[in-house]
């Protein structure tokens, strides 16, 4: 009841003041601040900036993590961090990196990069485009709160019943978790959908399905699978809440339920999921070797094809996460010949990558190391996946440091790879400047050589029979001087991330008015068509597309500009809103609710929802408009 | 010239909205239909048991086709991505239906 | 604004005033894609009453519970709403704001209808002994059929909204999109239930 006061109180308050009810001055200064200016924006491109950056804060956050385990790991019977602090650990880590660093990442660059790709002036749903990322942000500071209050999630990321329900884990800690990727989880369907709509139609005249840029058509992939992988997920995460606040028996064995429907759910999110985070990095890996070769992508049409059957196969093989819970002999075949399968188009694409940088003329950039290091580094990773997806073998290494291995493989060799490599390829783009190349060089080599010395060896320590998610190891075992390279190899890492966070703050100190190129890697796809800093509307007229890598096509052909489909006109801009991060902020309040068992407060986080959705529908802003004397002058500026 | 073009153009525009009205309440009685065999295949026993559950779900998955290619105007043109989509929904939700039900 | 399809004469819309403007193309199709997620989200509802619904626990069967003339009079009652509701958007699209209002006005109070057969009915439930708590088949009876039935409920609310609106604003390219969108959720919500009536209660009554 006190809660419930105290909060109508606080909104009363925060009314009066925000709608100028108390010092009208005060609100004109606060809605023509920077940071007003950031919390309202609908423009993909500060939203993509914004994606960009809190993805890379929880990534200090779950390689912290990281580190911690790796330091408990590096004696036997070490007692650094043991039972289920470290329990907690390891499910973050695992549930940070997946969730908030490697989605957010790619979804920035989706952000910053497709709807300059296609020759569009923004994505399709600039509002809902906000709201999925304070969704985002809303749902990774819910599950970080366990750090602060009651304990952390501790079932692995996971999360797997029984051990997730109340029985077993007690605590508020998986509530966090079920919560935090609820929230989220729906921002980012949201921003899948947003993706989709805005590739089928926004393209600029001439951009053809077929001329499409391979990032832009792995973001579209991707979106789909979001599309479909996300409900799962949704209804997992609704019935494991129901079952842990509502006094459900979806999963209780005693009553009737059955702990195996999580799985199924889980995995059937889990497994499209980690397509979702390895396609975008396959794009960005085209763009930048095709970029860095000088040369035309090769095999444009069986990239596409690769990458759709890979989407499509992506949702028919969940079940090799599942193969030892007893689903028998026919079920485990049937989704191992799927699962090895994939490996074709998978190949498919690697040896066009090849191909490409065949016969080009190289160019090392940093970007262009972390994209060539990602080949046989995700390789690698792919064919010990294979291994994996024979069922007898996987008997073995199920639950082995052997799946560690193989997943951070394809994870940091592709995943991390491809997005460090868009990193140093578009920060330009985004800032106006690149990164300096000599402390990429060491960012580089720090990191993937620290990265094989922190894995590679994790292979044995699988196969000499180190179970995973375990705090120690007896000094008999034989497995310390193992642990011990792997720890070493990942203090590397981090200290090669921080040679990257010196390079961004370096970097920007030493930016100059001239650092300001427009196309500063000579690039072939129209994001570097346009005047750096990118303007407020991208593209001052349209473009008119005339084929694959189009404004290389333009380069040949003479031309310095794009040719316009359009005559130059009042560009018609979406309005910024506040509503978004209330709304985020609303499902943040009703999560807390139901975390500590406070339905009122659940109810009412939800209804303040609602009501923001209900007054929005009434609203009847349709934006504003450039007129055509300052887009002259904002193009002249640069 | 022009203003015969014109007054076709909105006669066709009305026809089609006048045709389609009937064209509804006739996709509607399919449904009913569609429903009413269900219901009865139940309430009386003339349907062998092995069969009753395959018709059952047959007669659904015709209705709901009706639904959508009629009231959801699925039959007009420009539809190809909602077709796309929903067909890899349905598929990928019978397939994620399905494994739930055999597979725990 | 306004691609291609110029207003005709007689209606003063455009022929598809839903997705005569740019906005209207993107809503619909961007909704179309919604409708594709949510298929895959009653799936696994679907998928895990189908798991659990022999767990019953020695309480009242899915045979013991369902009364057959209950549920025809509310799929009657839904498919009935569902054909108010194109109606509606066929006079929204002929410009007569007054017989729109009309049918979506029927559409909801059929649905309001169906809310009010579904709320009896999950009372006498409750006192047969088959409660959310009850037994694994009842927690995933009620999360299936109640997450079906709040969606219906939202339908009501949704279109109760735009119908306000509408009043006082009457029928334009910006109201259209959203009634159109509206609708093909009130339909999705009926092809819900036509699954849910055939898998819950008629395969249920089966055995």
């Amino acid at each position: 009841m006190g809660t419930i006061v105290s909060i109508l109180v606080l909104v009363l308050f925060l009314t009066a003041i925000l709608t100028g009810g108390y010092n009208k001055k005060f609100l004109q200064r606060v809605q023509g601040s920077n940071m007003w200016d950031w919390l309202t924006t609908v423009d993909h491109k500060k939203i993509g900036i914004m994606y960009l950056g809190a993805g890379g804060f929880f990534f200090l956050i779950g390689g912290l993590e990281a580190l911690l385990i790796r330091v408990q790991l590096f004696y036997p019977n070490n007692d650094f961090i043991v039972g289920d602090t470290f329990n907690q650990l390891l499910t973050m880590h695992g549930t940070t990196m997946i969730f908030f660093v490697a989605m957010p990442l790619l979804i920035g660059f989706m952000n910053v990069a497709v709807p300059l790709q296609i020759g569009a002036r923004d994505v399709a749903f600039p509002f809902l485009n906000a709201l999925s990322f304070w969704l985002f942000l809303g749902g990774g500071i819910m599950l970080n709160l366990g750090w602060l209050f009651g304990g952390a999630a501790d079932a692995g990321w996971t999360s797997y019943v029984p051990i997730a329900s109340n029985q077993f884990s007690p605590g508020p800690g998986v509530d966090y978790y079920v919560l935090g990727l609820q929230i989220s989880g729906i921002g980012t369907l949201i921003g899948g959908i947003n993706f989709l709509v805005t590739i089928i139609n926004m393209r600029a005249p001439g951009m053809t399905f077929l001329r499409l840029p391979l990032f832009t058509w792995t973001t579209f992939v991707t979106s789909a699978l979001i599309l479909f992988a996300f409900p799962p997920l949704t209804v997992g995460l609704l019935l494991i809440m129901f079952d842990r606040i509502f006094g459900s028996h979806f999963f209780d064995a005693a009553m009737g339920g059955n702990s195996l429907i999580w799985q199924h759910l889980f995995w059937i999110f889990g497994h499209p999921e980690v397509y979702i985070v390895i396609l975008p990095a396959f794009g960005i890996i085209s763009e930048v070797i095709s970029t860095f070769s000088k040369k035309r992508l090769f095999g444009y049409n069986s990239m596409v094809f690769a990458t759709i059957l890979i989407g499509f196969l992506g949702f028919m093989v969940w079940a090799h996460h599942m193969f030892t819970v007893g689903m028998g002999p026919v079920a485990n075949a049937i989704f191992a010949v799927a699962t090895m399968s994939i490996a074709v188009p998978t190949g498919i694409k690697i040896f066009n990558w090849l191909f490409t940088m065949w016969g080009g003329r190289l160019q090392f950039t940093t970007a262009m190391k972390f994209a060539v290091g990602f080949i046989p580094t995700f390789v690698m990773g792919g064919v010990t996946g294979v291994m994996l997806a024979s069922p007898p073998a996987d008997y073995q290494y199920h639950d082995s440091y052997f799946v560690v291995a193989h997943f951070h493989y394809v994870l940091i060799g592709g995943t991390v790879f491809g997005v460090l490599a868009g990193v140093y390829y578009w920060w330009p783009r985004m800032f106006g400047h690149k990164l300096n190349e000599r402390l990429g060089n060491v960012h580089f080599w720090l990191f993937f050589i620290g990265f094989h010395l922190t894995f590679l060896i994790q292979h044995w320590l699988g196969l000499y029979g180190m179970p995973r998610r375990v705090f120690t190891y007896q000094a008999a075992d034989g497995l310390t001087w193992i642990n011990q390279v792997s720890t070493v190899g990942a203090v590397m890492m981090g200290v090669a991330t921080l040679v990257f966070l010196y390079n961004v703050v370096y970097s920007r100190k030493s930016a100059t008015a001239a650092s300001a190129e427009r196309d500063p890697w000579d690039g072939r796809t129209l994001e570097w068509a346009i005047p750096c800093p990118t303007p407020e509307y991208n593209f001052a007229q349209l473009p008119k597309v005339r084929g694959l890598d189009a404004w290389w096509m333009e380069k040949m052909a003479g031309n310095k500009e794009l040719e316009p489909a359009e005559p130059l006109q009042p560009i018609h801009m979406p309005s910024s809103s506040y509503r978004p991060i209330l709304m985020s902020l609303g499902f943040f309040v009703s999560g807390l609710g139901f975390i500590f068992r406070t339905i009122e407060v659940g109810v009412l986080g939800l209804v303040m929802v609602f009501l923001l959705m209900f007054t929005r529908s009434f609203e009847q802003d349709h934006g504003y408009h450039i007129e055509v004397d300052q887009i002259k002058e904002a193009e002249k500026g640069a | 010239m022009k203003a015969n073009a014109e007054q076709t153009k909105n006669q066709t525009a009305v026809q089609t909205s006048q045709e389609s009205a009937w064209k509804h309440v006739t996709s509607f009685a399919v449904m009913i239909v569609l429903t009413a065999i269900a219901f009865a295949a139940v309430a009386t026993n003339l349907v062998p048991s092995h069969l009753l559950v395959p018709l059952l779900l047959t007669l659904a998955a015709v209705q709901v086709v009706v639904q959508l290619y009629t009231f959801m105007h699925l039959n007009q043109k420009g539809s190809g991505f909602p077709v796309a989509f929903m067909a890899s929904g349905i598929f990928i939700g019978v397939i994620s239906a399905v494994a739930l039900m055999i597979l725990v | 604004m306004g691609a291609g399809n110029h207003a005709t004469a007689t209606t003063g819309l455009p022929a598809h005033p839903e997705k005569a403007t740019f906005e209207g193309k993107n809503k619909v199709l961007g909704f179309w894609l919604f409708l594709g997620a949510e298929t895959v989200l009653f799936a696994c509802l679907f998928g895990t009453y189908l798991a659990l619904k022999n767990s019953h626990l020695g309480g009242p069967t899915t045979q013991d519970l369902f009364e057959i003339p209950l549920v025809a009079a509310a799929t009657i009652i839904l498919l009935t709403s569902s054909l108010t509701s194109v109606l509606a958007v066929l006079e929204m699209k002929r410009n007569h704001l007054g017989r729109m209002q009309f049918w979506f006005g029927v559409t909801v109070l059929l649905g309001l209808a169906f809310l009010g057969l579904e709320i009896y009915e999950f009372v006498h439930y409750v006192h047969e002994g088959h409660t959310f708590t009850s037994s694994a088949f009842g927690s995933a009876f009620y999360a299936l059929v109640g997450t079906h039935g709040s969606h219906v409920l939202f339908g009501t609310v949704w279109i109760t909204t735009l119908m306000v609106q509408a009043a006082k604003r009457g029928l334009n390219l910006d109201m259209a999109p959203k009634f159109y969108v509206a609708s093909l959720y009130w339909h999705f919500v009926d092809v819900v239930w036509v699954f849910i009536f055939t898998v819950v209660y008629l395969m249920g009554k089966v055995g």
